[in-house]
């Protein structure tokens, strides 16, 4: 019993972040997102005993998340439109708008970069501590602090950059 | 654009609606176990049996039909077994190597089952067809002619789709490692 609260804990800490982590490795294909996000908390369900205590229960899960999205044949499906849903709402139609192209952008943008770019932003964009990142990524935090400053100039430069 | 901009916009998407209750996920993941284990029972329950029946008639009663037939089983289980392997050890790997040690891993996965994909698949399935054509004077000779044209044209037919499935994996995982070589750490 007390497995499956334990479980339920680090599932409502860490689901939504490893939800969004799995939408930007799928270019903001919901449907993908959602069968990788579910396959990893499965995985950490099935392993949860081989679970060492040498590092965080989060760097564990992203560890498993990162390499699960990696790993998968399966090609994201283009995205036309996304659902609004998951913009907060509160706004008006207009900044609905505004805000789904912004985030359509976005998703084109993290595509360009390797793979192993693409999880430290999206990890970093997560708030994931600098050290957890260098963790699950395997590089010092040195050179990780200079690769993830590359990337976010890289990705503000592409953001601005028009169609 | 600053970077605090870029942070606001990924946290201006919000996902509790796309997610599942815990406990839903545990019964997936109790089901999907459950699944493994009734597989893995099946696979070996098979070649328990055809051991079985190869010593039962291996002296007297052992003809083309009967090594058709086990040739049949013996390449599908073999080939059955090599992949619930081979992807148990990735999966087992995916647990604890860090993105960087995993990513080499995959590289030498990859080329490992593109040797598995290049000679021992094509060799199972040589095996399997083989087996199959020495069942088909037994089927003639028992069946009607109708019946036999249908098993005749069904079995070619799914080897056709079964080959353009192994193809199709072929391509893929040929066009992943080509990616993953591709790849700057």
């Amino acid at each position: 019993m007390n497995i499956e609260k334990d479980f339920t804990q680090i599932y409502y800490s860490h689901a939504a972040k490893v939800y969004r982590l799995c939408l930007g490795y799928a270019s903001g294909d919901q449907e993908l997102a959602r069968e990788w996000q579910q396959e990893i908390f499965i995985k950490v369900w099935n392993h949860r005993s081989s679970f060492e205590s040498k590092s965080s229960v989060g760097t564990w899960i992203y560890r498993i998340a990162v390499n699960t999205c990696l790993s998968d044949l399966r090609k994201a499906k283009k995205v036309h439109s996304l659902n609004e849903n998951m913009l907060h709402t509160e706004s008006s139609l207009e900044e609905v708008e505004m805000r789904e192209s912004k985030i359509k952008k976005m998703y084109q943008c993290i595509d360009q970069l390797s793979a192993a770019n693409k999880s430290i932003i999206l990890l970093a964009l997560e708030e994931i501590p600098q050290s957890t990142i260098a963790s699950i990524q395997g590089l010092a935090p040195g050179a990780l602090r200079t690769r993830l400053s590359r990337i976010r100039n890289s990705l503000l430069k592409c953001m601005t950059r028009e169609k | 654009m600053k970077n605090d901009t870029l942070d606001q916009i990924w946290k201006s998407q919000s996902v509790s609606s796309h997610l599942l209750e815990p406990k839903i996920i545990i019964r997936k993941a109790q089901n999907q176990r459950r699944q493994q284990w009734i597989t893995i029972g099946i696979l070996s329950l098979t070649v328990v049996i055809l051991i079985l029946y190869a010593i039962r008639n291996g002296s007297n009663n052992w003809n083309s039909f009967s090594q058709g037939l086990s040739l049949m089983i013996l390449s599908l289980t073999f080939r059955l077994s090599l992949e619930y392997l081979t992807i148990y050890r990735k999966k087992s790997h995916l647990i604890y190597l860090d993105n960087r040690a995993f990513q080499k891993y995959l590289k030498k996965y990859y080329l490992r089952r593109r040797q598995i994909n290049y000679f021992i698949t094509p060799i199972c399935y040589g095996v399997y067809i083989y087996g199959f054509m020495q069942l088909l004077p037994y089927f003639k000779n028992e069946f009607s002619k109708g019946f036999y044209t249908y098993i005749l044209i069904s079995g070619i037919v799914s080897l056709l789709a079964i080959s353009l499935i192994i193809i199709n994996t072929m391509l893929k995982e040929r066009k992943f490692l080509q990616e993953l070589n591709h790849e700057k750490n």
